[in-house]
């Protein structure tokens, strides 16, 4: 099989400033200053062509981050992410300006991604079909429901014919039609052969949907194969830390939290 | 030297991502009041009349400057700053502002800076217009000496993009940038010769200190060429040679602190 994507030891570190003036010695000065956060640790896994792979883990153990950095939002401090092709992200905030109108919209975040004119005159009716926003596509965007703008926001990342698609929480919002249309479109993708990831708290949803899955743990790789393989680990951790007493919990969090703060493990 | 290359080939390249962007950045500032963009005319002609009585109605006593009636002279130099003034503060916030909406790193950043300047020329273009029909109503027509105006247009738009590559980095590092660059606009203002000038046969030594700030020439340009004085980036050579040095060196300043920064001015978010 052809790789899609390769993620190879990435690591995403920030920097946690106590005081404002920490930042600015840190920046002007050889010495370090702040504490450093790890977002990621030495993550690294390969896509085959045409894999669905779902990301899991709790609140805060970088799906996000690393979904930030496959679709080439966020650089990686270390490592390297190499992606056949154009990546698209689909997530609820998907930076739309709320002073112009739909239409607006659809040119200028085209113009954001590279498209020429022509292609944006292809593409915009499709959208706009897609999106099914009817006359509100001439209204200013901050008139719209938050439905409305993701369901724009959704349609121009679909058109622009990604080759991978990361999908971050995005198909919560939306109506159950919407959500079919979204399932129909992405299970379109999925014959085409297009990689995707897919990024939801609802096991059920990808269980259904993805072959493959990533288990993040604060900041690290903890399991990566077919879902029947990780599925089954995911949900026995998630039983076990709910069987846990709240100061188990509590502790278990402090010392992952203490870890992902040093530079080594 | 390299980082100037690629700054410099993204901003001719981009040409017309330049133009869609600075088009929809002026739809979205001016959406959502009724007389929309002729506010940009409205609040310049205000503050024309405001201080044509102030300073020359009151403190200078209806006297001749430079030998033209002050109201001429204010406006053939002011209407370059109605541009300069907004465009160098909205340049110096265009980055991080606008992080939400560049969703890909691959973006060619340095023309963020470029289209909200560019936004705003169109809005300079329209008050120059007007300018020009209010100067022929003072008596002063257009001469041959216009001419020499896109010359002058050209130049500041250079500089402001320049120092804008500048500014605009610096201040998606360090938000206070953003106050100095609001601070430094207010001072210029009365640094550059819009309000008052001193004679240089009074004053050699602090007119030459003045001249340093290129806004200097570009306003004394715009006067020449309105006012149908001379060729003036032909007849100050030395001056016109002092300019370019200066956008240059920012230019590669910007360049450089741009291109060494970018990578990471989503971290800065």
């Amino acid at each position: 099989m052809e790789k899609s994507v390769v993620v190879k030891n990435v690591t995403k570190k920030y920097k946690l400033y106590k005081k404002n003036s920490d930042k600015l010695l840190d920046l002007l000065l050889p010495k370090e200053y702040g504490e450093e956060y790890f977002a990621l640790r030495n993550v690294s896994f390969e896509a085959e062509k045409g894999d669905v792979i779902g990301f899991v883990g709790i609140n805060g153990s970088g799906k996000s981050t690393l979904s930030n950095i496959i679709a080439g939002i966020v650089p990686p401090t270390e490592g390297t992410v190499q992606v056949e092709g154009k990546s698209a992200l689909i997530a609820v905030s998907s930076g739309l300006n709320n002073k112009l109108t739909g239409r607006d919209n659809i040119e200028l975040k085209m113009l954001m991604l590279g498209f020429d004119k022509k292609q944006i005159q292809e593409l915009e009716p499709e959208i706009i079909e897609f999106s099914e926003l009817g006359k509100f596509i001439d209204q200013p965007v901050k008139s719209y429901s938050s439905g409305m703008k993701s369901r724009l926001g959704f349609s121009i990342s679909v058109h622009i014919d990604p080759d991978v698609l990361i999908i971050d929480e995005a198909l919560s919002v939306g109506d159950k039609n919407f959500a079919e249309k979204c399932l129909d479109k992405m299970n379109e993708f999925k014959a085409k052969g297009k990689t995707m990831f897919f990024i939801s708290h609802s096991l059920g949803q990808m269980k259904k949907f993805c072959q493959k899955a990533v288990w993040l743990e604060y900041g690290e790789l903890k399991a990566y194969g077919t879902i029947e393989e990780v599925m089954p680990q995911y949900e026995q951790f998630l039983k076990d830390y709910k069987a846990m007493s709240k100061k188990e919990q509590k502790k278990f969090r402090e010392d992952k939290m203490k870890q992902r703060s040093q530079a080594t493990v | 030297m390299s980082a100037a290359w690629t700054v410099l080939k993204e901003q001719i390249n981009h040409f017309y991502l330049v133009r869609r962007l600075s088009a929809y950045e002026m739809k979205s500032a001016n959406s959502g009041n009724y007389l929309g963009i002729l506010w940009e005319i409205i609040n310049p002609m205000i503050q024309i009349a405001i201080f044509w009585f102030v300073f020359g109605f009151g403190i200078f006593n209806r006297e001749k400057v430079d030998g033209h009636d002050f109201l001429p002279w204010l406006m053939a130099g002011i209407v370059v700053w109605f541009f300069v003034n907004p465009a160098t503060t909205q340049a110096s916030k265009s980055i991080y502002s606008r992080l939400a909406m560049v969703s890909k790193m691959s973006f060619p950043m340095s023309v963020i800076p470029t289209y909200v300047i560019v936004a705003k020329l169109y809005q300079h273009f329209m008050l120059l217009g007007v300018i020009i029909v209010l100067l022929a109503t003072t008596g002063y027509f257009p001469t041959v000496y216009i001419i020499q105006l896109p010359y002058y247009i050209l130049a500041v738009l250079i500089l402001l993009v320049s120092f804008g590559l500048i500014t605009s980095t610096l201040a998606t590092i360090i938000r206070d940038v953003q106050n100095m660059v609001t601070s430094l606009m207010r001072i210029l203002f009365y640094l550059t010769p819009i309000l008052w000038v001193l004679d240089a046969k009074d004053h050699p030594l602090i007119v030459q200190i003045m001249k340093l700030n290129p806004l200097y020439y570009i306003v004394e340009g715009y006067r020449a060429s309105l006012l149908g004085e001379s060729w003036y980036f032909i007849e100050n050579w030395e001056y016109t040679m002092y300019f370019w040095l200066v956008v240059i060196v920012f230019f590669l300043i910007g360049s450089s602190l741009h291109v060494k920064f970018r990578d990471r001015f989503v971290d800065f978010k």
